[in-house]
């Protein structure tokens, strides 16, 4: 009787280490899909053209930063980096204070048509961005904003803030109403009740979705191709143009370079705001 | 403090009406409960009180100024909700101080005024944690703090106690009550718990389908309940009802066939009728309406016995202990001033729930 007693929780520990170690390689095996290519690229980026092309790919090489030095001031880095941290960060707060507010609309105030209103924005998404880039080019030029931080911000935020509304919504819906309610009793205007309680509350949630916002922001290409020419040019611009620079076939060093210098302040950016990150996504809502 | 009196208020969601037309007013100082059960509008009510949902039509006075169309923070109203809404990221302190901070009240008399509040509370160890540092009791008392630390015109409470368990909310009862006999400030409580209406209020407004079904002090609702709704609302364990046509003047037939003599005769005359008893109204004697035992429950200082009279059941309490099993049958009687008799109306489901 005893024996059997004994045997069972050690039986269910054994089974629980094995789910612990598969769990664990899982995750070490999703982590290397992932981060393989990132590896390789910044591994690429310190070859001579030569070494990139051996077969077999080599591990140990004279590593070289002639190509950083080189397209440091070729692809003009420093300023294309400056505009892509303009154009990112206005852009990620432009729709963070557009989209938190409408989000917040869209959750707690009773409007005729609002549910009809926010589906039609979530469903401007849908719209392929290279069906709005050639109209965008259009309007820019029309208006003499081409080649301004100021259209591509405006163009990121037709992405960004449905986006943020939707992400944000779902966050105060997930927000018991009685807080503004109660605000509300002690003498706080709506807004009030919004600026001193829920955006206090939800600060987690608005810095993750300002994040995120302001990565998609910082990689995207296709509207920043059309709308800027040499001034407001953004890294993945750059980047484009690296890759159609040589007859010979793309300079694989000088794009993985300029990769590696464009994903380093995303991270660096990642790992500064890490607990903000996953205090966002863990948790939706704050318990009273 | 100040009188709080509405007048004639109705209530419209897209042209339904759940409010129809409801005054009442409250006097100065006064405890009034509002109760009945989920959907009857008594949250609605009070919400309109606050200022937190429109009044479609009529008008909220709280003394003697017009409040109607005025945003809740300018009607001078604390409301203790439900579910407490603390605000996660002050402390006690702070939050107890929100609305005097809002008002621009000079910073050393907040203090004294959350210090003054929090003795009251027994919350004077607590004023530095954060409300997830709290237990539920904890929490309800700090929302209680926060509502008292303005000295407001009205308190208003919404199912103040129906997230604590049953023993919590005994004390925090009491607690309350003391409280009101202390500031005695105008209250308006909602309620779907008959005792607590009863045990706190100096009136219960009975509501149901947006209606005051009956309006009085406790034990006027309890001694003269108005409707079969009422009648099984108030009191615990709920009344007993039994329907049938009148034969004779005071011979009961129930549908089933069994005659029942009525100790009194109705003195409207209706062809038709309910009749209720209160279970602590029957009296086991030798002759009267015959039942058969089913359960016997003894709890020491009373008896509950839950009987069959010709299929229906009904329950009886009785003061000490019996020797009554189950099985036997028995005799009950009900004094004929004890006797409640209303036009036939559907059992509302409180009375068919098990006690509170």
């Amino acid at each position: 009787m005893t024996g059997i007693v004994e045997a069972r929780p050690r039986r269910r520990r054994r089974a629980g280490a094995f789910s612990h170690g598969a769990r664990i390689a899982g995750a070490v095996f999703i982590s290397l899909l992932f981060l393989f290519p990132v590896f390789w690229m910044v591994l690429t980026s310190f070859k001579e053209q030569a070494d990139i092309f051996t077969t077999p790919p080599k591990l140990f090489f004279d590593a070289t930063l002639s190509t950083y030095t080189e397209y440091f001031s070729r692809a003009h880095i420093p300023q294309r980096l400056i505009n892509t941290v303009i154009v990112s960060t206005g852009a990620g707060i432009f729709s963070i204070a557009v989209g938190t507010l409408s989000g917040y609309a869209l959750a707690r105030i009773r409007l005729r048509g609002a549910a009809t209103f926010g589906v039609l924005i979530l469903m401007s998404r849908g719209v392929p961005p290279i069906a709005l880039a050639v109209p965008m080019f259009l309007v820019a030029r029309k208006f003499g904003l081409m080649d301004k931080h100021i259209t591509l911000i405006l163009a990121y935020c037709t992405f960004l803030i449905p986006y943020v509304m939707w992400l944000m919504r779902s966050f105060f819906v997930s927000l018991p109403k009685e807080l503004e309610e109660s605000a509300m009793m002690d003498g706080c205007s709506r807004f009030g009740a919004f600026f001193k309680i829920i955006v206090p509350i939800s600060m987690p949630g608005i810095l993750s979705t300002l994040i995120f916002s302001i990565i998609l922001a910082w990689e995207e290409l296709l509207f920043a191709l059309v709308l800027t020419s040499r001034d407001a040019v953004t890294i993945p611009v750059a980047i484009a143009g690296i890759a159609g620079d040589t007859e010979t076939g793309a300079n694989w060093a000088a794009l993985t370079a300029v990769g590696t210098i464009t994903v380093i302040p995303v991270v660096i950016f990642a790992l500064l705001v890490q607990k903000w990150l996953i205090q966002g996504l863990a948790d939706g809502a704050t318990k009273g | 403090m100040s009188t709080l009196d509405i007048k004639d208020v109705r209530k419209s969601y897209a042209h339904i009406e759940v409010i129809h037309g409801i005054t009442l007013n409250i006097k100065d100082g006064e405890f009034v409960a509002l109760v009945g059960p989920s959907g009857c509008g008594k949250s609605t009510l009070l919400r309109m009180i606050a200022g937190l949902e429109e009044v479609t039509e009529g008008d909220i006075m709280i003394g003697d100024r017009v409040v109607t169309d005025l945003p809740p923070k300018a009607r001078d109203i604390a409301m203790v909700f439900q579910n407490y809404a603390l605000y996660p990221h002050m402390t006690v302190r702070e939050n107890m101080g929100f609305a005097l901070k809002q008002s621009r009240t000079p910073k050393a008399e907040i203090r004294q005024r959350v210090d003054d509040a929090a003795r009251i509370l027994g919350l004077e160890t607590l004023l530095d944690r954060k409300p997830r540092a709290l237990s539920g009791g904890q929490r309800q008392r700090v929302a209680m703090g926060r509502a008292i630390v303005r000295n407001p015109n009205v308190f208003l409470f919404d199912e103040p106690l129906s997230n604590l368990d049953a023993k919590l909310r005994v004390q925090m009862r009491s607690e309350i009550k003391e409280l009101h006999q202390r500031l005695g400030t105008t209250t308006v409580y909602v309620t779907h718990d008959q005792i607590e209406a009863m045990t706190l209020a100096d009136r219960v407004v009975v509501m149901n389908g947006g209606v005051i079904e009956q309006e009085g002090p406790p034990l006027e609702l309890y001694d003269s309940p108005k409707s079969v709704f009422v009648a099984a609302f108030i009191g615990s364990p709920p009344m007993n009802f039994l329907e049938g046509n009148v034969e004779n003047g005071d011979t009961l037939r129930l549908d089933d066939g069994t005659a029942l003599q009525l100790p009194v005769a109705d003195p409207q005359g209706r062809a038709r009728l309910t009749i209720g008893f209160r279970p602590e109204h029957l009296e086991l004697a030798e002759s009267g309406w015959p039942v058969t035992v089913s359960v016997v429950e003894a709890t020491g200082s009373e008896t509950q016995i839950t009987a069959r009279l010709a299929g229906h059941l009904i329950r009886i309490l009785i003061r000490g202990r019996t020797d009554v099993k189950p099985g036997q049958n028995i005799h009950v009687n009900v004094p004929a001033e004890l006797i409640h008799m209303f036009d036939p109306a559907p059992i509302p489901d409180v009375a068919l729930e098990d006690d509170h």
